[in-house]
């Protein structure tokens, strides 16, 4: 997929100075042109110099010799008094433009002289002494009657000849200059437009090497087009791979994950995922969870038969699966042969009323087919935090209330009453919070295989009415209440502060909402201030959940591009389950994957999952994505992962327990 | 030169050559007086050289030819007599400043006639202002200039202030071939004759 890089500047430095040492092409190119140009016009500007004065020299020698030889001829015809002599010298020198006119006796005796002496040549002396024009005297022999009368020495003034020479030379020296800065130019443009599609080549080569296995158009150029053609092949055969490789892991995972007859998640799974939910602490933690259960399925089993009983089921699984719930996340399972589950996470005020609505249409759906069906449903509210046991113990309650009391749709009790009730009353006190910097980072470390430190994952904490809340309580209120943009700008700002104020932290990874994200002010925000701490965005990770990334798949991508010019890492959230829904991974330039609780819990029973994860590692690191498995809960889980070729792991069950430190 | 002579002319003009050779050789062996030297000169020529217009011997208007030219046809007009005998002197080593080409008005027909005719003798001054011996084709004595009353001067000149030291040799300037003079000293050059005083 073609791509234009968000900083061409960058990619322009980089292609015309990498360094002193290797000069690039380009620049290379720039100096030959130079050289070659300044060669040219310099050698042909010394040449017609050079030229223009030996014609010079020659015409002033013959105008010398012709004028000696004239003057000769005519003194000779003329009286040789003193007088005469002396007014013929006279009359050619000063109707002439000579410098000496000298008649010498055979003797050697000077009879007449005239000299030039007065204002020299306007062409500078440098210039006179650099290019110097030598004139030959004319010399010619008057006659007196038979008798020698004496020799003529003819001299032109070559003040002339050095003044036109210096205009013609000027004049050239303009002409070359002119010529020379039009043939630079045009050089240096053509030049650009040679190299331009090298540029593309550049960057295309660099994404690879980065294992960003981007496409870009072939260019005209011939030699160029063939190493694009093999980089493109190249790249579309990593896409053709990974779409297969994600194709099969999908089915794996189906085959793992997934009820047989229905195609919702099997019962561990499902857990697995309620789980995974629960001990979220971001916008989509909180939800609500319904349950619908078949009574008499046994019976009906016997009266209807397996098959008609079978094709019923079926047929609300698929009614399940559409049901229209505004919600981040629908997760769908089958308990048991009887037992159907709905998770809502991340759940707007009144799906309530719409699960009223479902459990009747559902009841009717069975009864098409099965009319003495006898069904149940109820549903609870979960915050952050709570665990899974009490949550189904509330739930069963319900149901059993449900049956009693005859009613379809029962509601079991909020286990622990929120600290605010109504959205208005949460924006007060979030935005209280931020204003008065009530705002911590938490510190859970991310080891690598070896137990070092990778980086910390760093989840906001609020102060709020005098009591540190983890993110999961208040974050879904603070979406609710559109503060979760806000909340991520202080919580980046937080994180530089603090990377800046402790070099020895080796990173922290912070979370960018979906809100966020799609916010083009917000996203441009974020990139703006990692610009202004450019030194420390190497040791920051952003965390981007998987499902947000799917949701602005545009908006990721130019996150993407713009934080790996930064040296930001980023990398997806809870991922995993919607991992072969990545079309375009390969050319992201993603730095890594954390890999879903949902898929870590239990690992170590779960012969599927490892099969599962150790799929997803070769994947990722096919195109050099680090594999990080999140919510680790025991050690066996963590012995597990270790032979799954992860890159690294976190959560409560690690052998170096996470400490709890308020950054 | 002689070798010049026998490719470019026949075997007689090599012999012409040969003879003028010994002539130069006498003449430079000890004991010859500048008169002697003048009048032997003078004498090779005026009896080996048919006087004709350039017109009959080299079918141009005017022409002035090389010493060798003038030996192998063995004719020329006046000034080719001149310049032959300027050249050969100039070769026995009598100074330029000494010899002059001179132009002269030359009277034809006795004392009392008023033809005259353009004419070009050799004049020798033993003193730089003295009277000159001529040396002429029309007589075939060598006399003093107040002997030569058909005679009128007109202009002269010789080879001075053509080469200035240390400058390149005067054919690579294409001004050279504009003038006659200039011309035949050149291409005399180039058939091997060198003149004292001039650069190689």
């Amino acid at each position: 997929m073609p791509k234009a890089s968000p900083f061409p500047a960058d990619s322009h430095d980089r292609l015309f100075s990498r360094n002193h040492r290797t000069m690039s092409l380009i620049k290379q190119l720039w100096l030959a042109t130079a050289l070659l140009t300044t060669l040219s016009f310099g050698g042909s500007f010394i040449v017609s110099t050079l030229s223009a004065r030996h014609y010079l020299q020659q015409e002033l020698a013959l105008k010398n010799m012709d004028n000696a030889t004239s003057l000769a001829l005519s003194m000779s015809q003329m009286p040789k008094d003193e007088v005469s002599v002396e007014l013929q010298i006279a009359a050619q020198f000063d109707a002439g433009h000579y410098r000496l006119i000298r008649l010498t006796d055979p003797a050697g005796k000077v009879l007449a002289e005239r000299e030039f002496s007065g204002e020299t040549a306007s062409a500078p002396r440098w210039f006179m002494t650099l290019v110097p024009i030598g004139t030959r005297a004319g010399i010619a022999q008057v006659q007196d009657g038979w008798q020698q009368f004496g020799t003529l020495q003819v001299e032109t003034h070559d003040r002339y000849a050095y003044d036109s020479l210096w205009t013609s030379t000027q004049q050239l020296l303009w002409w070359f200059l002119g010529g020379g800065l039009l043939t630079g130019l045009l050089g240096t443009f053509t030049l650009k437009r040679l190299t331009r599609p090298l540029e593309g080549v550049v960057e295309q080569a660099e994404a690879i090497g980065k294992r960003r296995f981007i496409t870009i158009p072939e260019p005209r150029t011939l030699e160029f087009r063939s190493v694009v053609r093999a980089l493109n092949t190249l790249s579309e055969r990593i896409r053709t791979m990974l779409v297969q490789e994600s194709q099969s892991l999908e089915q794996l995972r189906r085959q793992t994950q997934h009820d047989e007859l229905t195609g919702l998640f099997n019962r561990p799974q499902f857990l697995n995922q309620l789980d995974a939910a629960l001990s979220r602490d971001d916008a989509q933690a909180g939800g609500s969870i319904y349950v619908l259960r078949i009574t008499n399925l046994a019976e009906l089993n016997r009266h209807a038969g397996r098959a008609g009983v079978d094709a019923a089921l079926v047929r609300l699984a698929a009614a399940l699966r559409t049901v229209p719930l505004p919600a981040a996340r629908l997760d769908h399972g089958r308990l048991n042969a009887s037992e159907f589950a709905l998770l809502i996470q991340g759940e707007d005020e009144d799906s309530l009323g719409v699960l009223d609505t479902l459990t009747g249409r559902l009841r009717t759906l069975v009864r098409e087919q099965l009319p003495d069906a006898e069904l149940l449903a109820a549903s609870a509210r979960y915050t952050a935090g709570e665990t899974r046991a009490p949550l189904l113990a509330r739930l069963d309650g319900a149901l059993a209330s449900a049956e009693q009391s005859g009613a379809s749709h029962t509601v079991a009790a909020d286990a622990q009453p929120p600290l605010h009730t109504s959205a208005d009353a949460w924006r007060q006190a979030i935005t209280e919070a931020l204003e008065h910097g009530d705002l911590g980072l938490h510190r859970f470390p991310v080891l690598d295989m070896a137990g070092r430190v990778i980086h910390y994952e760093s989840p906001v904490r609020l102060r709020l009415a005098g009591n540190w809340l983890d993110a999961g309580r208040f974050l879904p209120w603070a979406a609710r209440c559109g503060l979760a943009a806000r909340i991520d700008a202080q919580v980046l700002a937080t994180a530089c502060e603090t990377l800046a104020g402790d070099p020895a932290c080796t990173g922290l990874a912070i979370n960018l909402s979906a809100e966020a994200l799609g916010h083009t002010g917000m996203r441009e925000h974020f990139i703006a201030t990692l610009q202004a701490h450019r030194r420390i965005a190497p040791r920051l990770w952003v965390d981007v959940q998987e499902s947000s990334a799917l949701r602005h798949p545009t908006e990721f991508r130019m996150l993407c591009a713009a934080l790996g010019a930064l040296g930001c890492k980023l990398g997806l959230k809870h991922g995993g389950q919607d991992f072969a829904r990545f079309a375009e991974l390969h050319d992201l330039g993603l730095d890594y994957i954390k890999i879903s609780a949902a898929f870590v819990r239990d690992i170590d029973r779960t012969p599927g999952n490892q099969t599962l994860v150790r799929s997803i590692c070769t994947l990722a690191h096919s195109i050099g994505l680090k594999v990080i498995a999140e919510g680790v809960g025991t050690l066996d889980e963590a012995s597990a992962l270790a032979g799954l070729g992860l890159d690294g792991m976190t959560g409560p069950g690690l052998p170096a327990s996470p400490r709890r430190i308020v950054a | 030169m002689q070798e010049i002579a026998a490719q470019r002319y026949d075997p007689s003009a090599a012999q012409a050559v040969l003879a003028w050779r010994q002539l130069l050789d006498d003449l430079q062996q000890g004991g010859h007086s500048v008169e002697d030297r003048l009048a032997r000169v003078n004498a090779f020529f005026n009896a080996r050289i048919r006087f004709d217009d350039d017109i009959a011997v080299w079918r141009t208007a005017d022409y002035w030819a090389t010493p060798l030219e003038t030996l192998a046809r063995a004719a020329g007009d006046c000034e080719d007599f001149a310049i032959a005998k300027y050249m050969t002197l100039r070769l026995l080593g009598v100074d330029d400043s000494r010899l002059r080409l001179i132009y002269v008005r030359a009277r034809i027909g006795g004392p009392g006639s008023q033809v005259s005719q353009a004419h070009m003798v050799l004049g020798y001054y033993p003193e730089p202002s003295a009277e000159p011996l001529i040396l002429d084709n029309l007589i075939r004595d060598v006399r003093p200039a107040a002997r030569r009353p058909d005679l009128f001067p007109v202009f002269s000149f010789n080879a001075d202030g053509l080469w200035v030291a240390g400058a390149r040799q005067s054919s690579a300037d294409p001004g050279t071939r504009l003038s006659r003079w200039r011309d035949v000293l050149d291409r005399a050059h180039a058939e091997g004759l060198a003149l004292p005083g001039r650069q190689p």
